[in-house]
């Protein structure tokens, strides 16, 4: 019997993240590695735990063991609990029956039976792509304190680039008025982060009513949000101001790991009172050998560096060998860069090999990619914006 | 499973370790970077499978138990996992151990009570990276009473502390040295021995009960020279290191520079586990300048860095220099401070120019929390 719980967290890490090409290839995005030795879902989780919201629903659908075995009993985040704790949910068959979760809003209405053995007031619904450091605790408050039904975590973006995001257009009390999904002419710059703290009496309704809807495409954003406002009822905004990275590109998750180089920090990872957690490889100390020449980086346990790193994110476990040259380049675990081979602009997939004198990217350009186990042969070169998938090799 | 248990005794033996351990048990010193002494000994168990290990504690025991918590960053955390054995006093137990036949005869209820039918028991200042399953196996079949694991690769500074043994061509132990001036062998003992844990109980019952305190110069020594046990010996090919001394710690962490030592200390599929931090990689502002050197997570570096082991969360500002160093945990290093030869206890901080340099035969500790 669980005991019941103020507030359920639920994290939406099913999507494949296709425009992540071959880095999600055989991984969900959630799963992905960043900043030397965390992977994206180790924010959200992370947060949860610091927010003091100890259940954590995981819902997967694409290529899940990998996040799965990441999750396994969720010690990392404390969330390895007797009442509580973190749970992967996947799609199942009950009876007849049974489906692919069709659209986030389904993928909850999936598992009400999950949310309702912990008689929760609210339910937290997070997405599994951005990297940022928030107070879900400071948002559920503000829902407590507006009485709301819905409120929606906003950041307040560029003017010039409202027309990109979906928009909240609100009253002077934060109230929500209207909802655009990328407006031509925006009415406010509030751009909705996918972040949702619902009353859950109110959102159980509005699932459950939507799922009769067979028009629907059971969507938060296309579907549940326009009912509720259509309805009347109350959905305010939370504005959140720190730093918040979407990783859902190449482009974006070679910033966001390049973003940790910039003095100070755009987001402080050195924070005690708000640590990411991480599943830890059980590395020793990082090796830089004498010869060997380190530049505004971050190096991560395990690595050993004979050559030259120069403004990049080197992951756990990673062999840069004499003469090889790195610069604003992201390194995954294990991999292997050769004596002699050059690495620029690039990100280079977990256990991927470089060999020797091989090159890989170029100064300016778009972002090349060395997919997982891809292996780049002795002289190769490898242009700006190409992709190597080790599957075609 | 494995019909197997551990025992780790961690003993005050750790007097020329000086300042390193006036606060701590040579157990829970910080070692390589971010490990402590006995995350060695409890991986090597656990890479073995065992699934039951004790921990026999003396004074100064609360940074381990703050280390090993419910241990679980060594999968120990299950039903019988792992068991801290703290000294206690009653009528006939005094509480501080004259040596191992004290400490197992006062944890004596503990070896009752565990079920497997062997035991592998250590000390908790010598460094390896070990399965024993071989070594365990070779015990099984050859009949033995005791199998006394030993290495030809032991490094330590300290003849005292070292014990040699004279092993036959069937592998019988035909001598122990203990303490010797110029050892006859170069089978330096590892201070690990496998054994039944009945038999281990009703010897430590028996030493205990004839006032006895070693067991190696008690019980083990006497019954390899009259012959009334069947002693084996299982030589150790890994690297192993005897922390005995502050130059014995000292040359230990200089050694990880080596790749083979490192590289073989910590292989890949055994990992030396340890509890975690959770801090971020090491960060490298400017064009500090670090060469030949170990860094763990949560490192700034600024300033120079040569030939040195840093500990996690280590700040080295810019302008400081940090030669042949051994920096713990969150010690910090300011702008224009220079050191050479010196072990920098956790959380110690060197001001403004401030500078050590010590003698290489003779490298200066700076004890926890200091500020100079």
């Amino acid at each position: 019997m669980m005991r019941k719980k103020q507030c359920v967290a639920m994290l939406l890490a099913g999507g494949q993240g296709s425009r992540l090409g071959i880095l999600t290839k055989n991984v969900a995005k959630p799963a992905v590695p960043y900043g030397g030795k965390y992977r994206i879902i180790d924010f959200p989780l992370s947060n949860c735990t610091n927010s003091g919201i100890d259940v954590v629903g995981v819902l997967t659908q694409y290529r899940p063991l990998e996040l799965n075995a990441y999750i396994g009993s969720g010690s990392p985040w404390d969330l390895d609990l007797s009442n509580g704790g973190v749970y992967v949910l996947p799609p199942y068959h009950s009876g007849k029956t049974g489906e692919w979760y069709k659209g986030t809003a389904n993928a909850i209405y999936q598992n009400i039976p999950f949310i309702a053995q912990w008689d929760p007031e609210y339910v937290l619904v997070l997405s599994g792509d951005h990297i940022y450091k928030m107070d879900y605790n400071a948002m559920l408050q503000s829902h407590i304190q507006n009485g709301a039904d819905l409120t929606i975590a906003v950041r307040e973006v560029p003017w010039a680039e409202a027309s990109r995001f979906g928009i909240l257009n609100t009253d002077e009390n934060n109230q929500i008025t209207e909802f655009e999904e990328k407006p031509k002419n925006p009415k406010s710059n509030k751009a909705s982060m996918g972040v949702y703290i619902f009353t859950w009496s109110k959102m159980r309704k509005y699932l459950e009513q939507d799922e009769l809807n067979p028009n629907s495409e059971n969507d938060f954003g296309k579907n549940i949000i326009p009912d509720m406002l259509a309805d009347n009822q109350k959905l305010f905004t939370y504005t959140f101001d720190g730093y918040w990275k979407d990783v859902g590109t190449i482009e974006s998750l070679w910033e966001a790991n390049m973003d940790l180089l910039e003095m100070p920090m755009p987001i402080d990872l050195y924070d005690a009172r708000w640590r990411i957690y991480a599943r830890n490889p059980g590395m020793p100390p990082h090796c830089v050998a004498e010869g060997a020449k380190v530049v505004n980086s971050l190096i991560t346990e395990g690595c050993e560096v004979k050559g030259v790193v120069n403004h990049s994110v080197l992951f756990a476990g990673v062999t840069v060998e004499q003469g090889a040259e790195i610069v604003d380049a992201v390194v995954m675990p294990g991999a292997v860069i050769e004596r002699g081979a050059v690495v620029r602009r690039a990100i280079v997939g977990e256990n991927a090999h470089i060999c020797a004198g091989a090159v890989v990217g170029e100064e300016t350009g778009l972002i090349a990619v060395i997919g997982p186990k891809a292996e780049i042969a002795s002289g190769e070169k490898v242009a700006a914006g190409v992709q190597i998938d080790a599957d075609a090799q | 499973m494995k019909d197997v248990m551990g025992l780790i005794y961690t003993s005050e033996n750790d007097i020329q370790l000086g300042e390193l351990t006036s606060q701590r048990a040579v157990a829970a010193l910080p070692i390589a970077g971010r490990y402590r002494v006995i995350d060695f000994q409890l991986s090597s168990m656990v890479h073995t499978g065992i699934k039951n290990v004790g921990v026999i504690t003396q004074k100064n025991y609360q940074s381990l138990m703050d280390h090993i918590g419910s241990g679980r960053e060594w999968d120990l955390h299950g039903k019988q996992g792992l068991n801290i054995l703290p000294p206690f006093l009653t009528r006939e137990n005094m509480g501080v151990y004259a040596g191992l036949v004290d400490a197992l005869n006062s944890n004596r209820n503990f070896l009752r009570l565990s079920t497997q039918e062997y035991i592998v028991v250590t000390n908790s200042h010598t460094i390896y990276n070990a399965d024993f399953s071989d070594a365990i196996e070779q015990h099984v079949a050859s009949g033995a009473d005791f199998t006394l694991l030993y290495s030809k690769k032991l490094t330590s500074t300290d003849v005292d502390s070292a014990s040699y043994l004279t092993v036959g061509e069937d592998k019988t132990v035909t001598g122990m040295e203990i303490s010797p001036i110029v050892p006859k062998t170069e089978n330096a003992y590892l201070k690990v021995f496998i054994t039944k844990r009945e038999l281990l109980r009703q010897l430590v019952e028996q030493a205990f009960a004839n006032g006895k305190h070693d067991w190696s110069r008690d019980v083990l020594q006497p019954a390899i020279n009259d012959g009334s046990l069947k002693i084996m010996a299982y030589e150790y090919e890994g690297v192993a290191a005897q922390i005995d001394s502050i130059q014995a710690y000292f040359n230990f962490n200089m050694e990880l520079q080596n790749d083979e030592f490192r590289r073989e200390l910590f292989p890949a599929d055994r990992p030396v586990y340890t509890k975690v931090r959770d801090d971020m990689p090491a960060r490298y502002n400017g064009e500090g300048k670090c060469s030949n050197s170990l860094v763990g997570n949560g490192c700034i570096i600024e300033g120079t860095v040569i030939n040195s082991v840093l500990f996690r969360g280590v700040k080295v500002a810019k302008g400081a220099v940090v030669k042949n160093s051994i920096l713990m945990q969150d010690a910090q290093i300011q702008s224009g401070a220079e050191l050479d030869h010196c072990i920098l206890d956790k959380q110690s901080v060197i001001r403004r120019n401030g500078r050590l340099i010590a003698p290489a035969a003779y490298p200066i500790v700076i004890a926890k929390n200091v500020v100079i």
